[in-house]
């Protein structure tokens, strides 16, 4: 099996509102793989249909499983780290350590208290007491302990200062990546991540804007700084956003080949907020 | 049951019980404060004289009485310990599937490898078979140190202390027939259990007032559809008499458990608490 | 079906409510329920702690009986 996701139109209603209107989204095996989104958008229910944590209709395979059905089983083979507020307040360090210890076959005690030994936290402390990024290294520390397929991150650094975005991103890659896991993160900060993404999947008001790899991206979408003269031609080749910059007009292509708009100015791959941006004010103007 | 199934059932009877600490461990311990204090009052009340008095007339009447035929005396010192319990065991119950949900820790728990029916019978294990541990054990201390006590009176007054080594025997074997009792009853109310765990993991807001207030609605509804008052005649079948829930003899608990009110009851309450295991899906 | 129990939580937990009533309704018309307070008989309830030799007899010659379960039943049409 090559995908570790597969969805065929997913649909979720809250009353009369659509949070999910039927997505599809495939997510290949080994991908590091970016849900971006504006608030509301459909990230947390995407994530938590995955995770069997949310009912939803359509077609859904996790690593070969129907998550709606054995979210037990599946939780065998995925982790999940929400924004930081999860962890059960009242419990001490040790006693999170010694309760997933207690109930996930796949964790490694060793490896957990290695990786916290690295960080400040203290073990006879409650969670309540620690800091925001703390309680995430904690998290962190808990999730690389075990052997999975697939990490599942809804807004991991949501709230943390700098310092701690970085490191929690430094030690995903090098100490939990290895090519054969998959990780899905959702987020709206679009740039800290961008640098680690192997795929891309958009999304907006429930519906899937953008699902790619990365290395696709640079063939089917092209930005050119136009030059004042040129903006008529550029206008014919109905570019999918435009915006001004610098005094100069910048235009975003979709699948229109490189050779045609060289003649129009200097070429770039949009960087994915651009993209994020364009493709949503595509979506708004029709 | 294999051996990391009953690891993990292991790992989420701990985590009820740090949890809640205060109901499992708090409650108990302070009541038996509250008796040791009042117990200290009652006697510095009592003269040195009479208080030696006193015990040579308890050890003379307890010389010689089998442990066994005794125990159901010293059993009713506990009554206070019961009542905690079960005031305690409704607190627990309406908010146990609630109050992870309310502070969102839910998420946590259900993204770890646990069934929902894992869960919710972990609950039930802690309250109905685990708690009444805690409660002995502190009886159990609360009686050690009373004895401790009345021997160092005894024996700085000359009393003959024989008897009250039978009044010890009996206090010991009074607290197996009280682990028994609260199992029983907890049995014998399991459908109150279902009931509140029920509301407990379907109510988003104020799950006991959803409890209570479907509780009665269904009783109406049912005189309305049916005319019948089988839910009403049932619930104060179970309830009207505290006596049922107190077991005084060791012969008595095969006929307590086996006898068809308590196994229909186990049907019933099985019932909600299948609808308490599925409820437990929704997150929200 | 299933799907349309599980759907939401207010269907799962009407469908619930509705098995329970039917079990108990229908128990009720079979026996006839009707309040029935279970009644222990027990020895330590009548205990009179000036006659312990008296009790002491008693508790010998109940022995061979456990507790003698005695069920009352007195019609209550609406508690």
């Amino acid at each position: 099996m090559s995908n570790i996701v597969e969805a065929k139109s997913l649909t979720k209603n809250y009353g009369s509102f659509a949070a999910l209107d039927g997505v599809d989204l495939t997510i290949p095996k080994g991908a590091i793989s970016g849900l971006i989104g504006p608030n509301g958008a459909g990230k947390t229910t995407t994530l938590k249909a995955l995770i069997g944590l949310c009912d939803v209709d359509g077609e859904l395979s996790v690593a070969g499983r129907d998550p709606r059905i054995a979210r037990h089983k599946l939780m065998e083979d995925v982790c999940f780290i929400a924004d930081v507020g999860i962890l059960p307040k009242w419990l001490k360090v040790s006693h999170v350590i010694d309760y997933v210890e207690g109930v996930h076959p796949r964790f490694d005690r060793k490896k957990a208290e290695k990786f916290l030994s690295t960080t400040d936290i203290p073990a006879n402390k409650r969670i309540k007491d620690l800091s925001k990024g703390m309680v995430t290294q904690l998290h962190l520390a808990l999730v690389m302990a075990i052997e999975v397929q697939l990490l599942v991150l809804d807004e991991p650094t949501l709230g943390l200062d700098i310092i701690y975005r970085k490191e929690f991103y430094d030690r995903l890659l090098n100490d939990f990546y290895d090519g054969n896991r998959t990780i899905i993160i959702s987020t709206h900060q679009v740039e800290e991540i961008e640098t680690l993404l192997s795929h891309l999947v958009f999304i907006n008001k429930g519906k899937i804007v953008l699902d790619s790899s990365m290395s696709d991206l640079s063939d089917i979408y092209t930005e050119v700084l136009v030059d004042a003269d040129k903006v008529a031609q550029a206008d014919a080749l109905q570019p999918i956003y435009v915006r001004k910059l610098l005094g100069k007009k910048s235009y975003t292509f979709e699948s229109v080949p490189r050779e045609q708009l060289k003649i129009l100015g200097e070429l770039h791959t949009p960087s994915v907020a651009d993209l994020f941006v364009a493709k949503l004010k595509e979506e708004k103007h029709g | 049951m294999d051996k990391f199934a009953s690891l993990q059932f292991y790992a989420l009877l701990k985590r009820e019980v740090l949890e809640h600490r205060n109901i499992f461990i708090g409650a108990p311990v302070v009541v038996a404060l509250l008796l040791f204090v009042a117990a200290t009052w009652v006697a510095t009340q009592i003269s040195q004289s009479d208080l030696a008095e006193g015990l040579r007339f308890v050890s003379a009447l307890f010389d010689g009485l089998s442990p066994f035929d005794m125990a159901p005396f010293i059993m009713l010192l506990a009554i206070p310990f019961y009542l905690t319990l079960y005031v305690c065991s409704v607190i627990y119950l309406i908010n146990t599937l609630y109050q992870d949900r309310k502070e969102m820790s839910v998420l946590f728990w259900q993204s770890m490898p646990v069934s929902n029916l894992q869960t919710v019978l972990s609950k039930i294990v802690a309250i109905v078979l685990v708690a009444p541990i805690f409660y002995v054990l502190v009886i159990f201390v609360m009686y050690l140190i009373a004895m401790v006590w009345l021997t160092i009176l005894g024996i700085s007054n000359d009393v003959d202390l024989v008897g009250i080594g039978y009044l010890f025997l009996a206090a010991i074997a009074s607290l197996v027939l009280i682990y028994i009792s609260t199992v029983v009853t907890g049995l014998w109310l399991l459908p109150s259990v279902g009931w509140l765990l029920l509301f407990s993991a379907f109510a988003k807001k104020t799950p006991l007032l959803w409890a209570g207030g479907v509780f009665i609605l269904v009783g109406f509804l049912e005189d309305l559809i049916f005319g019948t008052q089988f839910l009403a005649n049932w619930v104060a079948s179970r309830t009207s008499n505290p006596d049922q829930y107190l077991i005084f003899e060791f012969q008595s608990v095969f006929e307590r458990v086996f006898n068809y009110d308590t196994l229909f009851g186990i049907i019933v309450g099985s019932i909600l608490i299948a609808g308490a295991v599925f409820m437990r899906r929704f997150t929200d | 079906m299933k799907d349309l129990i599980l759907r939401n939580r207010y269907t799962l937990l009407v469908v619930t409510l509705i098995v329970y009533m039917g079990v108990l309704v229908t128990e009720g018309m079979i026996t006839g329920r009707e309040v029935r307070v279970i009644e222990f008989e027990n020895p330590y309830f009548d205990f009179n702690s000036t006659n312990f030799e008296g009790f002491r007899e008693r508790r010998n010659y109940n022995e061979n009986e456990t507790e003698n379960i005695r069920i009352e039943s007195y019609d209550t049409g609406d508690v």
